[in-house]
């Protein structure tokens, strides 16, 4: 496996190395100028997606590159979204700065829960990230006075990005931000899940026994990535706050985490773009469905998830993808 | 004083007991196919679907709403068996269960409330099971000396099934070594799918004894999915003393949790979960895999 | 339906060709919890609603109300935030109305400004709800509004220790607050005071605390839906009702939907409460007749129907004041002080706090011809939001 994953990635040229900035800038310029343009009515809706499409890469990250099955994600995101919330009321109004904010304590997060979480294998850790999600949740609960318990906490209003960019009712602003964030997120992550410690994460999913004997130190490895993704969940989370200015128990739930996870295993994990698909298709779907009658979604969403372990246990993205290349070849030939 | 712990060890052990009666099931399914189930929840409150229409709608008494209760979720279970579970018994990794497992949840929860609605369905008991029961000490709900009742009878049941019976021989068997037992001529599948069953009927028992605590609705699913799933693992799989022993620590942290600290909420059941499990990967009284 | 879109679109070909005299949709968006747990309370917002515009038609002067409906489901001031807006920008509503939980009203608020939408709070409780904005009126009830009166039945019945458990959110913090205030200026006590996390389900060991406080009465709220039943019932199980100790609640714990589940043992539970569905009056009357015309089921009937149409009547009465014109300072002015007689008693918006003063009655659980209903003991008249009145 490991093999055949660098071979696919030689060692990247200068060209190479363009390729990989000039795609994504492209490809998610491209599809979040057609948001803007195409539903100019839905930024602020749009704007939500990017957030939660932060913590859909950052679970990837453990799930995708580590094989870390986890079950608490959220935790990372909401702790990150409360931190900056309070950060904000506090007196901390530039945008960049709380987003910093968010970055720190997604890290200090993703280092606890991975040092915990990556210890075992399994079951156990299956459980142990759930239980310190609901930790975390029933926490969140009971300091109202950091989160505003069930009543969320609200009263966060940021100021201008470099002073002259105001965030308004219509998500305009809020929106091409995220965007931005988006899109740097997403070619930082590019290079580091190319670079010998991503590939080498993969080396210890693929096989972890390969990998001690390699001499690789697996645990510090784990938890260096559960920090990273812990970032990356954290600019996500305070994505959030900044937009919607109210941060509720829902950030850190179960279900958030649920969803999170059904998201990158619908567009594939194992893969960014795999993550980045999952992600918006399923939340493009859930906004048109669900507000016809949320149960139906769920129904359909099971369904759905049934099907994709059965057909395509890689995820929609690879298979849509390798459907593709068959058609492609198959019209290359005369 | 004494009196305060006595209760609160009685409240513990009530709870532990619906806790163990619901959770069994999915311990011997982990234990035997080695199948992360979320969906145990939504077979339980399946079952409690059930026995409310039985009782509300076709008038059934409750014994016999029980048995109605079971069978239904093992009838509705068993192409489910067939169709999906089969696939991921033993080899599959956690991953591809959880997913798959999550979507039968959600089947099942939109399907719920698409047949029943979305209110709480109450599950009526008769008259000898509700109402106070005087301890002398103290005052009980009658349907809580019912459950712990239940749960203990369960555990029995179980026990002289898996030690005492040709079934449970081949069970082990199959537990220890499956390919060893299928040379051996034990047809493993055979008894993968009637683990299945019981497991799911177990769920189901659990669902409609333990209604008064957790109320069915729709959202029952989701909403206690981890919870025997955590049961189980700080038990561990597969092992009937395991599950008993979880299930009264963890009801005890929470209830007295609950008594002396309410505001936490599910603070303490957690805390100790993660204690447990740190200390004991493989469950209290697992084997380790 | 197809016959009034024809007839909107005839009536507005026939406006742009004969200028001065148009037409024109304004629309209202109600959210609320139409799914989940809690949905029987959003689904009577509906009903409610319905039963005014069958009573008084969709359109005020020229103008079409139209309703449009959305999803709350649980508490998630996120997502409530995130409806409202999409409301406001995208289908271009000029009320809010609705709002079931408190932390989803309060998520709304920040929005109503920028926007001009004024917004009708059909049930959220926590006093503080209307000084998030002046754009806000309520036609609800307050956990001031009904707790004072409990605190006084609770003197007068002679309690000396009372327990007080409530959920822990806002209304809960209000209600326990209220209770407190009043009944310690009455000169009792209060023995323990307890926040139940909103996703409990089980009660024992709460009721265990209770009895062991020494408690003679306890005082009670939780949001209607699952909880309140197995409140209920730990209080009758757990032996405290037989040991004497009294309950008595807001009527959130006693609502009429959930009387047959709570069964015979629950008769004599004592609740205040701002609307009986059993209420005895004509208005009344009418109101539920026209509920269970617009698709109500008799045993469904909660307080948020009579909320919901005593807020459709506002909307009305703003559209009316400001000529369906975008004007949240007109249309605010034109209800406050307003008053009339609601299926409940006699109504008023008070000018100052903009919440709703209305009769509260103490009842209780009584069973008759084989129903259970709340019967009306006692009337406090004309009760402000003691929350607000300080």
């Amino acid at each position: 496996m490991t093999g055949q994953h660098t071979s696919v990635e030689p060692r990247l040229g200068p060209p190479a190395a363009v390729r990989q900035l000039a795609v994504p800038v492209i490809v998610i310029g491209l599809l979040g100028a057609a948001g803007y343009l195409v539903f100019p009515e839905d930024l602020a809706f749009l704007t939500r997606l990017i957030s939660i499409t932060l913590l859909v890469l950052s679970l990837d990250l453990v799930v995708g590159y580590c094989g870390v099955a986890t079950l608490g994600h959220a935790a990372i995101f909401g702790v990150a979204a409360y931190a900056v919330g309070n950060a904000c009321i506090a007196g901390l109004a530039d945008p960049l700065l709380l987003l910093a904010v968010g970055g720190l304590s997604g890290l200090v997060m993703g280092l606890v829960s991975g040092a915990i979480v990556t210890r075992f294998h399994g079951l156990p850790q299956l459980v142990l990230s759930i239980a310190i999600g609901q930790l975390v949740g029933a926490l969140s609960n009971k300091l109202s006075s950091l989160t505003g318990g069930s009543d969320g906490l609200s009263g966060i209003t940021p100021g201008r990005i470099f002073g002259v960019f105001g965030f308004d009712m219509f998500s305009r602003t809020g929106y091409l931000f995220s965007l931005a964030v988006l899109i740097v997120v997403f070619i930082v992550l590019t290079r580091l899940v190319a670079s010998p410690f991503g590939l080498l994460c993969r080396g210890i999913r693929d096989n972890n026994l390969r990998a001690r004997m390699i001499g690789a130190a697996v645990y510090p490895r784990l938890i260096a990535m559960y920090g990273v993704s812990g970032v990356v969940a954290g600019i996500g989370g305070a994505l959030m706050a900044i937009n919607t200015g109210v941060v509720g128990l829902d950030s850190v739930g179960f279900e958030r985490s649920a969803e999170a996870l059904v998201m990158l295993v619908l567009g594939g994990a194992g893969s960014l773009w795999g993550a980045l698909f999952g992600a918006i298709v399923f939340q493009l779907f859930e906004h048109v469905v669900s507000a016809a009658n949320p149960y139906h979604w769920l129904t359909l969403v099971g369904l759905l998830l049934v099907a994709i372990v059965l057909f395509a246990p890689q995820g929609l993205g690879p298979a849509v993808a390798s459907r593709w290349r068959r058609l492609r070849r198959a019209g290359a030939r005369p | 004083m004494m009196n305060t712990v006595l209760s609160i060890g009685l409240d513990a052990v009530s709870y532990g007991m619906v806790l163990f009666t619901i959770s069994i099931g999915l311990s011997i399914m982990m234990g035997l196919m080695r199948v992360v189930n979320l969906a145990h929840g939504a077979f339980a409150m399946i079952g409690g679907y059930f026995a409310s229409y039985a009782i509300k709608q076709l008038g059934l008494n409750y014994p016999f709403a029980i048995v109605v209760a079971v069978l239904g979720t093992i009838v509705i279970s068993a192409p489910l068996e067939m169709l999906l579970y089969r696939r991921i018994y033993r080899g599959a990794g956690e991953l591809t269960q959880l997913l798959l497992t999550i979507g039968v949840t959600f089947v099942i929860i939109g399907l719920a409330n698409y047949v029943f609605g979305p209110t709480t369905k109450s599950i009526p008991v008769p008259a000898m099971l509700s109402g106070p029961f005087d301890l002398g000490f103290r005052m009980i709900p009658t349907h809580r000396l019912f459950v712990v009742a239940c749960g203990l009878t369960t555990a029995l049941a179980l026990w002289l099934l898996i030690e005492r019976t040709d079934f449970g021989v081949r069970l082990r068997a199959a537990v220890d070594n499956g390919d060893m037992a299928e040379a051996l001529g034990i047809r493993t599948q055979v008894i993968y799918s009637m683990t299945f069953a019981i497991a799911v009927g177990l769920g189901a028992f659990g669902g409609v004894v333990g209604a008064e605590l957790m109320p069915i609705e729709p959202s029952y699913a989701l909403r206690y999915m981890v919870t025997f799933l955590v049961v189980v693992s700080v038990g561990g799989a597969g092992s009937i003393p395991g599950a008993l022993a979880a299930s009264l620590l963890l009801g005890l942290a929470d209830t007295t949790g609950k008594y002396l600290a309410p505001e936490f909420g599910e603070f303490f059941f957690y805390l100790a979960v993660i204690v447990i499990v740190f200390l004991f990967p493989n469950g209290l009284l697992g084997r380790a895999q | 339906m197809k016959k009034t879109v024809g007839f909107v679109c005839a009536m507005a070909v026939a406006g742009m060709m004969s200028a001065p005299a148009y037409c024109d949709v304004i629309k209202v968006g109600v959210i609320g919890t139409m799914s989940g747990p809690y949905a029987l309370f959003g689904q009577n917002f509906k009903y409610g609603i319905e039963a005014w515009v069958a009573e008084h038609g969709n359109k005020v002067g020229d103008h079409e109300i139209e309703f449009v409906y959305r999803d709350e489901e649980s508490p998630n001031p996120a997502k409530s935030k995130a409806l409202a807006q999409e409301l406001i920008v995208k289908d271009k509503v000029q009320y809010l109305a609705g709002f079931y939980f408190t932390p989803d009203a309060m998520a709304a608020a920040p929005l109503l400004e920028e926007s001009k939408t004024p917004m009708v709070v059909m049930n959220a409780a926590t006093s503080a709800i209307v000084e998030k904005s002046p754009y806000i009126v309520r036609t609800s009830f307050t956990m001031f509004q009904n707790t004072v009166p409990a605190a006084k039945v609770a003197k007068a019945r002679g309690a000396k220790k009372v327990a007080i458990a409530v959920s822990d959110y806002g209304p809960g913090v209000d209600a326990e607050t209220a209770f407190k205030k009043t009944f310690e200026a009455d000169g009792g006590t209060i023995a323990e005071a307890i926040r139940m996390p909103l996703s409990t389900t089980d009660f024992g060991p709460i009721m265990q605390r209770i009895k062991d406080s020494g408690a003679d009465m306890i005082f009670t709220f939780l949001p209607s839906g699952p909880p309140t039943l197995g409140f209920v019932k730990a209080y009758i199980d757990n032996g405290l009702k037989a040991a004497g100790v009294a309950l008595i609640s807001t009527g959130d714990v006693v609502t009429e939907p959930d009387l047959p589940n709570i069964g015979d043992s629950g008769i004599g539970i004592l609740s205040t409460y701002h609307y009986s569905v059993s209420h005895d009056s004509a208005e009344n009357k009418a109101f539920i007749a026209d509920l269970i015309k617009a698709g109500d089921k008799p045993g469904d009937i909660t307080m948020t129907a009579v909320a919901a149409y005593d807020g459709a009547r506002l909307i009305y009465a703003m559209v009316e004041a400001t000529g369906g014109q975008r004007d949240p300072d007109k249309a605010i002015a034109a209800v406050k002080g307003m008053a009339w007689v609601s299926p409940r008693g006699p109504v008023s918006i008070d000018p100052e706090t903009r919440h709703i003063t209305q009769n509260v009655y103490l009842r209780e659980v009584a069973k008759q011809d084989g129903k259970f209903f709340n019967k009306e003991l006692q009337t406090f008249a004309s009760q402000p939001d003691w929350g607000l009145r300080k």
